[in-house]
């Protein structure tokens, strides 16, 4: 399915940069401002990988079976200006134990 | 619904060991009906329903093991060993081959996860007794002389006489002797030449002290504690979800911006989730990962393992190798294997999400773990460990860490900080000129 396909596109991008970018002309000159501190937290995570962990919530086998679905049409929301849904919460992960502090 | 969280009433339930159903501290305070009266006083009776068939399934699983000299079956050697190379346990005498039988089979571990009800547990996978000893004592019957096996390490040790290995393979309350294995796959020399790939491509601003006393061969093969479960459960999840139908511009003051439209809908997703092979670590140590103290996210990251070719646990997998003994019982790794569980269902169900492409947010999880089973496993890690001396005074235990199955490698390596700082602040500068030369220059 193609949505599918752009919505996981879309997803990995946000995820890629970091959650926040944004799309106006300023972000250029604002990477250029943080550059030094962006170069520090790279090296940083490529030496020490404080950053990484096992992917538990997609790492491990599972299956799901007798699926029902119940969606009902509740209204339409018009003139929003965030691009996601607020507070969307279906791919959090709970069970991490890395923790920075 | 007459029980809004099962999962955290399961992970209080106790599933071994002699407590009486009215003992107190089975209404736990964080219990779902503790949770209900919040801020009434505590003390009175909760009811507390515990399901009839709560005692746990107890699968044997070190029958007809025994401790003390293991002989090859055709010379009568105790010098027996893992061959990496074919995975089997080879007499280093005779140079016969075995392996021990499937766990998987054993055990019966394939079976449909969707029958599993209640708690099922492998008996190495029972509750540890405190006072059960860390070093244990055996009689070498070669010899008649006296062999300590310091289970910390170790499930084998020789006897310093007739120099024969002991083996203990019988389950003490001591998590020593787990109900399954996974033999080391990936050969030592492979692991060196991984270790050593993953830190030259971080050398330039790794400690001088570091790259001076790098030295890969001294990497470690480890056995490490592990729960492997399988969770059998019905799941209901309910909350919103967005689909966005129009997206456009609008003109505020000077500029641009865009706009979205979007249909809101009541979402609902009512199913059976059968987790298997969920793997997590059984030492309290390597649970512990907060990564401002240590590195043992290092060794959480090179997971999953191929949990389902463990075969029995037999000690003499372990020469050769040392192991960390498992110090956590089920009570106290249920919250984490259901939390995880959690994760892993409300992962899988946003491939029934695809419509919802602003998103779902869950307000009600509901899940009832009806059955779940517990096993026991020493798994293989090649571990290359350095301890970095700071100028503090602390110190810090950095890992490069190899998955003796899959190869995956992970590492932590000491940072010359003046180093990196200084190249950072030389950075900056470059990127800030960059910045005025494009700020003046109009761009
Ligand atoms: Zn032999
Ligand atoms: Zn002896």
């Amino acid at each position: 399915m193609t949505t599918s396909a752009i919505v996981t596109a879309v997803h990995d991008q946000v995820l890629a940069s970091g959650g926040s970018s944004g799309d106006d002309g300023g972000f250029v000159g604002f990477i250029f401002l943080l550059s030094g501190f962006a170069f520090y937290a790279l090296m940083y995570f490529r030496y020490r990988n404080a950053d990484k962990r096992h992917r538990h919530e997609s790492e491990t086998e599972a299956t799901l079976l007798n699926m029902k679905a119940e969606d009902t049409f509740v209204r339409s929301k018009t003139g929003m200006s965030n691009r996601t849904m607020n507070g969307a919460n279906s791919h959090e992960v709970r069970g991490a134990r890395k923790k920075f502090f | 619904m007459e029980n809004p969280d099962p999962m955290s009433r399961a992970a209080e339930q106790e599933p071994v060991g002699p407590v009486p159903p009215s003992a107190p501290d089975v209404a736990a305070p964080s219990s779902p009906a503790a949770d209900a009266v919040d801020g009434s006083p505590q003390g009175f009776d909760i009811p507390v329903l515990e399901p009839d068939d709560d005692a746990p399934r107890v699968i044997q699983t070190d029958e007809g093991a025994s401790d003390g000299l293991a002989k090859c079956s055709r010379c009568g050697a105790t010098e027996i060993s893992l061959n990496v190379a074919t995975g089997n346990l080879r007499c280093n005498f005779c140079r016969f081959e075995w392996s021990a039988q499937s766990a998987a089979d054993a055990f019966d571990l394939n079976g449909d996860i969707g029958k599993l009800a209640g708690v099922t547990m492998g008996s190495g996978s029972s509750d540890i007794v405190p006072s059960t000893d860390e070093v244990m004592t055996f009689k070498c019957s070669a010899c008649g002389a006296e062999v300590l096996i310091d289970t910390a390490s170790s499930t084998q040790a020789r006897c310093h006489w007739c120099r024969n290995t002991l083996s203990m393979n019988q389950q003490v309350p001591n998590g020593a002797v787990p109900d399954m294995i996974l033999p080391f796959k990936v050969a030592k020399e492979t692991a060196i030449a991984s270790i050593n790939k993953f830190v030259q491509k971080r050398r330039f601003f790794a400690h001088p002290l570091f790259r001076a006393e790098f030295t890969p061969e001294n990497v470690m093969g480890v056995y490490l504690p592990y729960m492997v479960v399988d969770i059998n459960a019905h799941a209901r999840l309910s909350g919103e979800g967005e689909h966005q139908t129009r997206s456009y511009t609008v003109k505020v003051g000077d500029s641009q911006q865009t706009r979205y439209d979007a249909d809101l809908y009541d979402v609902v997703r009512d199913f059976d989730v059968h987790v298997s092979d969920l793997t997590v670590e059984s030492s309290s140590e390597r649970l512990d990962q907060i990564t401002s103290q240590n590195a043992n996210n290092i060794i959480n990251t090179i997971m999953p393992f191929d949990v389902e070719n463990a075969v029995r646990y037999d000690s003499n997998y372990m020469k050769g190798f040392t192991s960390e003994r498992r110090d956590s019982n089920l009570d106290e790794l249920s919250p984490i294997a259901f939390t995880q569980a959690e994760d892993i269902t409300r992962h899988r169900v946003n491939s029934t999400l695809t419509f919802y492409d602003r998103g779902v947010r869950w307000t009600q999880q509901d899940v009832d773990v009806r059955g779940q089973r517990w096993v026991s496993a020493y798994l293989p890690v090649w571990l290359y460990s350095y301890q970095q001396r700071k100028s503090n005074g602390s110190t810090f235990l950095h890992y490069v860490a190899v998955n003796a199955r899959t190869g995956e490698t992970m590492g932590s390596v000491p940072i010359h900080q003046g180093k990196l700082l200084l190249v950072s602040g030389g950075v900056e500068v470059a990127g800030i000129i960059a910045a005025i030369v494009l700020t003046a220059l109009g761009i």
